[in-house]
């Protein structure tokens, strides 16, 4: 793909005519481009992982990454031999005018379709999840096009990428 | 059969990440180019491209035509251009020509043909060289230009003309060398 109009004007001028097939001159960008997107996407963030960071976004990567490590330390290393139990959570949102809400996050891989929440007469949309201890990053997708964070948990640390994440401490 | 764009969108928002690698590796490379010619360099324009990519997945249940994902996708890094290059710090910025084109630039002889094309481009204001390669490199019209841009159409024209007069110019010494 080269442009995307099949018939792209041309300038009325000899010079600008040669500029512009100069520049219409098809430009291969690897497929590294999207194997680091994809992985910034499974962290449910946009920190790089490039050998060039983002310039902005280093100090986001940076607290992203201690965040992430933390993460790690409490889900991923349990003492060895404790038997880690799972605990009953309760997820809630109030949103009285939505058709549908889901919840995505760490514990169901960031999958926009795994885990709804069903509504209540009150307005309010409720999921029961058995999650083990450790913190969690997770957002609500509302009516399937407006993320919505939680109002009862801390934000996650770097909410000012992607969509806005909270974090649930499960003990 | 290749698989459409609102079929890999679908499959994407059920939570299929290949799909999106589809639709990545579908864009990169025409969007790249935009980016490359935008930034001037290659390394500025992967940063956009693939932040681009992220912030595309994360607002995807957002994109209301499918099946136009392509120019949706074109509008989101559009964007993240406009943003690099308001993160470029003044000194980088130094030799952008004013509106009006004072003099001819001194224009070395001894760069090749697409290097003076790089060269002369990035003296151009960025919304002149914005509206230049979105008009003549990627063949738009000035009303989807508007959409894209937020910019009035008698703008984007007179903007598309001083970028073309400016380039003119100076790349005059080149062509008649």
């Amino acid at each position: 793909m080269t442009s995307f109009r099949p018939d792209p004007p041309e300038p009325d001028d000899e010079t600008l005519r040669r500029v512009v097939a100069e520049l219409r001159r098809p430009v291969l960008f690897g497929p590294a481009i999207d194997a680091d997107a994809l992985r910034a996407i499974r962290a449910g963030r946009g920190g790089p992982s490039r050998s060039r960071p983002l310039r902005w976004l280093a100090a986001a990567a940076a607290a992203a990454a201690l965040a992430a490590s933390a993460l790690l330390a409490v889900r991923s290393h349990p003492p060895p031999g404790a038997a880690v139990e799972a605990r009953p959570v309760v997820l809630r949102l109030v949103a009285p005018a939505s058709s549908a809400v889901v919840v995505v996050g760490d514990f169901n891989d960031w999958s926009t379709v795994a885990t709804p929440l069903r509504p209540t007469a009150a307005g309010e949309w409720i999921v029961r999840l058995e999650l083990r201890p450790g913190r969690y990053r997770y957002t609500f997708l509302v009516d399937g096009r407006e993320w919505k964070s939680d109002p009862a948990e801390p934000p996650a640390p770097d909410n000012d990428y992607g969509p806005p994440t909270s974090v649930l401490t499960v003990s | 059969m290749t698989e459409g764009d609102a079929a890999l969108v679908a499959r994407t928002l059920a939570g299929d990440l290949d799909a999106f690698a589809g639709l990545m590796a579908r864009y990169r490379s025409a969007l790249g180019r935009y980016a490359l010619h935008m930034l001037g360099n290659r390394e500025d324009a992967e940063e956009a491209l693939q932040d681009g990519f992220v912030r595309a997945y994360w607002a995807l249940a957002t994109c209301r035509d499918p099946q136009r994902f392509g120019a949706w996708l074109f509008r989101i890094v559009v964007n993240r251009c406009r943003t690099v290059l308001r993160r470029r710090r003044p000194d980088d910025r130094a030799t952008l020509l004013p509106d009006e084109l004072p003099t001819r630039g001194d224009v070395s002889e001894t760069l090749g043909w697409r290097e003076e094309i790089g060269r002369a481009l990035a003296r151009l204001r960025p919304h002149y060289r914005e509206a230049f390669l979105l008009r003549y490199v990627e063949g738009m019209g000035y009303e989807e230009i508007s959409r894209l841009t937020g910019a009035k159409q008698a703008a984007i024209r007179m903007r598309v003309k001083r970028a073309s007069d400016q380039l003119r110019e100076l790349l005059r010494d080149v062509v008649s060398t």
